[in-house]
């Protein structure tokens, strides 16, 4: 086997936003791993914090509320937030690159969309290229995802969702970035577009070496497409490993097991679903110890108060209280 | 068992431009039984939403019948419509933006009361709401509460309470549980299935998500470009699909479990424009089975027995 | 069911239900700067009310050459003008002409403009279409020159400057609140309450209006100092309210022309309508925040 190198390195990433009645904890001291050439999806639900986590990494928080209190991110080893600003604009689009969830609103209305593409290329253009060749890096981006080339004098709104998310996606990939972050990539669109979308996206990966991010909260998506997963709950990684461990692997986080179950099964006939009990925390006013404790079926009394365990096995991690005992962790660990 | 709900040939046409119509909803023959729920699946643009809006009165249909309760409601006059019209109640998609952001709780579920003249006071009015509140599994303490204040589930809750306060027979959800992350949907589909148990309700579910469509359906249409393409009980749909559009739908689905990476059929192309669509069959354009006699005049349902219709060529044969 | 239901209180609920006009006091109280604004606007207010108890009518509008252009001092709190007449009776009387242009025409404009915009917003179609080319036409028109026009041609009163401002601003409000009613018109809410048997006149009044108020208020209150001010163009030129009577603008105008010198001339009047219209910015800014129960608390 190949030696696999760390493209982006997360550390203890820990971020509020603060606003003048609260602070809330958006990330609280998550860290992962991605090597070159694979794709690790993020999955949560609403408000995991896993939109903040992707926006982070391009720096791109809102100014006034979004803090970083610790951690690093190190992408081919730099921090990231030890970069300047310029340095940091050449990072975002040339390095790394981000598919927002809706297509409708990410691209302007008033410009063709092959401009749109041309604009990408002209920011990041430092060896200099000329027009032509410009020209020609556009017509080979709107063949790569399947949109014939001569209809890039089009606007925007000529063009149905499925096509707006591709030509978002040619966008992102126009100067060849190592990482794309997908956050919501498919969500907006339909089944067989999203078919379409997804097949496109394993395509570009396996032609260009290009590493995701996939920030999903539809655990299909996630089998199909990613090599890692972690699973967020209220800012923090409460599982994580390979997709084997996840889908495959015999122990889980009881969130991961209560997501798994929400969902409606289309190989068994189930009377009533079994949806996870209560609420996600507010994220201004967490709860102390495990941060899914009040939820969670298995809840101890050791789990309302320190933080929780957590459970190693090769690449698998789990946050949890219930795996204390069961494994040699020393060993491991 | 006697349909509660029936369209005959239900038509609805929308004027673009100066002389073109688009075909939201073209020809559909629905029936569903009291205490039953139909589902219906497509992709967005195919008049899903048009038809559950239609057969609820809030738009006009074009031509075609609607039955509801016995009562022809499109030819029927205004008054004896009001009176149908509290049978009928509908399931919005988005809980964010179905709801009044300036009324609190109480306002929201007590305005269909209100409105319709219900109770003489309003006392009356106050239990009935905090009835319904827990009928719906809402705390009292929310009733001062406005709509931003509570999350996505909640809201949704509020929207099923006002659904019911008028004790209707029929309701129509459109995309209920969409806009939910899913440990909420799973929350509001068990409560959808427990009203329609402990209430008798019939149920027209619109959604494009076949999981949660499955689950919660007893029989389910397929549109495609405002005309019914498929129809037959769920467990027959998912297990024997006719149509290569409900092939192609349902071989898109992805399913939580790894190494179910099986080459999909995908389907060429996107969806063709509704605007005076020609005769013939509407998926022909993407379809690969596509023949001569596709094309050119529109496609009955055929019916292949146990309530499974499909308006295919390849059908029979 | 049970294990998904929210724990619910047994027994008789102590919960009430809060009025929307409690619930809005309530939030309006808790504004301190509107709460200025209101005591501010009351004070203004009381002082017109009780104008003549404070100082009598005739100081107003007396002339006493041997006073002229007086300079503020314990006989004469605001000076006195070039006619001698003295400044402080001058706009504690001014203050009932004033206000009344300036509410009145305000105030009647926006009832006129928002219910027509309101239709028009909601009902659209040819009816729409129809009144907004109208009020498009009647917009052309200059304010101040449609105003006079309609002075001139109905004669010289109060009641016709009034008229005459009010006709020329309806326009105004009728665009800003069709243009946030077509915004709310959009909304599911309005149709989910179509679908609950609401009629058309109640979403109006009850869902409609409410949600699309919030921009006609601030450029209502703001409006009132503007109104004041439009209403003294059209004395300067001798069709509004007739000298002698004291009205602000009116004073603002004739200042003019001592303003190097005498500066106290027009800083007083100015300082009158200036108030006016701070307290009711604030009260406006107030009201439309205590409106919208996503700002609370």
């Amino acid at each position: 086997m190949e030696e696999k190198k760390p493209l982006l390195e997360i550390e203890n990433l820990e971020v509020v936003y603060q606003t003048d009645e609260a602070t809330v904890h958006a990330v609280n001291g998550i860290s992962f791993s991605l090597n070159e050439k694979e794709t690790i999806g993020l999955v949560g639900e609403t408000g995991a914090g896993k939109t903040t986590t992707a926006l982070t990494i391009l720096r791109l928080l809102p100014e006034r509320t979004g803090r970083v209190l610790g951690g690093k991110i190190l992408f081919h080893g730099e921090n990231l937030f030890e970069k300047t600003i310029p340095e940091m604009r050449h990072v975002r689009g040339a390095e790394i690159s981000i598919i927002f969830q809706d297509p409708m609103t990410a691209l302007n209305p008033a410009l063709t969309v092959g401009d749109q593409v041309l604009e990408s290329l002209e920011i990041h253009n430092t060896a200099g290229k000329s027009k032509e060749e410009l020209n020609a890096r556009v017509d080979e981006l709107f063949n790569l995802v399947g949109i014939p080339a001569e209809r890039k004098k089009e606007y925007p709104h000529q063009f149905s969702g499925g096509m707006k998310q591709r030509i978002v996606i040619a966008i992102a990939l126009a100067c060849a970035p190592q990482l794309l972050i997908a956050d919501e990539p498919t969500t907006a669109l339909d089944v067989t577009i999203q078919a379409q979308v997804l097949k496109l996206m394993e395509t570009l990966k396996s032609e260009l070496g290009t590493s995701m991010i996939i920030i999903t909260h539809d655990l299909g998506v996630v089998a199909e497409t990613c090599d890692k997963v972690a699973v967020m709950y209220a800012g923090e990684i409460v599982e994580a490993g390979t997709a084997e461990d996840i889908f495959n692997g015999a122990v889980h986080h009881p969130y991961t097991v209560g997501l798994f179950n929400a969902i409606p099964n289309l190989d068994e006939k189930t009377e009533r679903l079994n949806p996870i009990d209560g609420l996600m925390p507010d994220p201004a006013n967490l709860p102390e110890g495990c941060k899914f404790g009040p939820r969670c079926p298995h809840c101890m009394e050791e789990c309302r108060q320190g933080a929780p365990y957590l459970y190693k096995e090769n690449e698998h991690r789990i946050l949890c209280n219930l795996y204390r005992k069961e494994v040699n962790d020393e060993k491991l660990g | 068992m006697k349909n509660l709900v029936e369209t005959v040939d239900l038509k609805k046409y929308f004027t673009v431009g100066t002389n073109r119509q688009l075909h939201a909803v073209d020809g559909i023959n629905l029936e569903i039984p009291e205490g039953q729920t139909l589902g219906v699946v497509g992709e967005s643009g195919c008049g899903k939403s048009t038809l559950g809006r239609v057969v609820m009165g809030l738009l006009p249909a074009t031509s075609g019948q609607i039955n509801l309760d016995g009562q022809d409601i499109v030819s029927c006059s205004k008054r004896e419509f009001k009176k149908v019209r509290r049978k009928v109640q509908m399931i919005f998609q988005d809980p964010y933006s179905s709801l009044d952001p300036r009324m609190s709780i109480y306002e929201l579920i007590a305005e269909p009361l209100i409105m319709n003249k219900v109770y003489s006071s309003n006392a009356e009015v106050l239990r009935r709401v905090q009835e319904l509140m827990e009928t719906v599994g809402l705390a009292e303490r929310y009733i001062n509460s406005y709509p931003h204040e509570l999350d996505g589930g909640r809201r949704q809750r509020i929207g099923v309470a006002r659904a019911l306060a008028l004790n209707p027979k029929f309701i129509v959800c459109d995309e209920p549980v969409s806009a939910l992350d899913v440990s909420i949907q799973a929350q509001i589909l068990n409560l959808l299935m427990d009203m329609q148990r402990d209430l008798g309700l019939t149920y027209l579910f619109i959604t494009h998500n076949l999981a949660v469509v499955k689950h919660i359906s007893d029989v389910i249409m397929v549109m495609y470009l405002g005309q019914c393409v498929e129809i037959a009980p769920s467990d027959e749909l998912f297990a024997n699909p006719k149509h290569p559009y409900t092939q192609a739908l349902l071989d898109a689905i992805l399913k939580p479990v790894l190494g179910s990476d099986k080459e999909r059929k995908l389907i060429r192309g996107e969806v063709t424009s509704p605007i005076d669509p020609p005769a013939g069959c509407r998926f022909a354009k993407r379809c690969e089975h596509c023949r001569p006699e596709c094309t050119g005049r529109d496609l009955k349902l055929v019916d292949l027995g146990d309530g499974h219709k499909v308006a295919c060529v390849l059908a029979g044969s | 069911m049970s294990k998904e239901k929210e724990v619910l209180k047994t027994g008789q609920s102590k919960i009430k239900k809060k009025s929307r006009s409690q619930e809005t006091w309530r939030r309006f109280r808790k504004n301190k700067l509107a709460l200025f604004g209101m005591i501010l606007f009351a004070v203004i207010l009381l002082v017109t009310i009780l104008a003549d108890v404070i100082v009598s009518y005739d100081v107003s509008v007396t002339q006493v050459a041997s006073e002229r252009l007086q300079s503020p001092s314990a006989s004469h709190w605001f000076g006195t003008d070039n006619y001698g007449r003295d400044l402080f009776a001058r706009i504690v009387h001014g203050s009932r002409n004033s206000l009344l242009v300036g509410f009145g025409s305000v105030i009647i404009g926006v009832t006129l403009g928002g219910m027509l915009g309101a239709v028009c917003g909601y009902l659209g179609g040819r009816f729409d279409a129809i009144v907004m080319r109208v009020l498009d036409s009647i917009m052309c028109i200059p304010t101040t020159m449609l105003a006079l026009a309609i002075v001139a041609a109905l004669g010289t009163s109060l009641g016709n400057v009034l008229m005459a401002m009010t006709i020329s601003s309806v326009p105004r409000y009728c665009r800003i609140i069709r243009s946030s009613v077509l915004g709310v018109t959009g909304q599911t809410y309005i149709e989910a309450a179509h679908s609950c048997g609401t009629p058309d006149f109640q979403i109006i009044l009850k869902h409609v209006l409410p949600n699309a108020i919030g921009p006609i208020i601030v450029q209502a209150t703001m409006a009132v100092g503007s109104a004041i001010i439009s209403a003294a163009g059209i004395s300067f030129v001798g069709m509004g309210i007739q000298p002698p009577a004291p009205e602000w603008g009116a004073m603002l105008n004739e200042a003019r022309t001592y303003m190097t010198m005498y500066p106290y001339m027009v800083l007083f009047p100015g300082l009158a309508i200036g108030f006016t219209a701070l307290s009711m910015n604030l009260m406006g800014d107030g009201l439309r925040d205590a409106l919208d129960p996503k700002l609370k608390d």
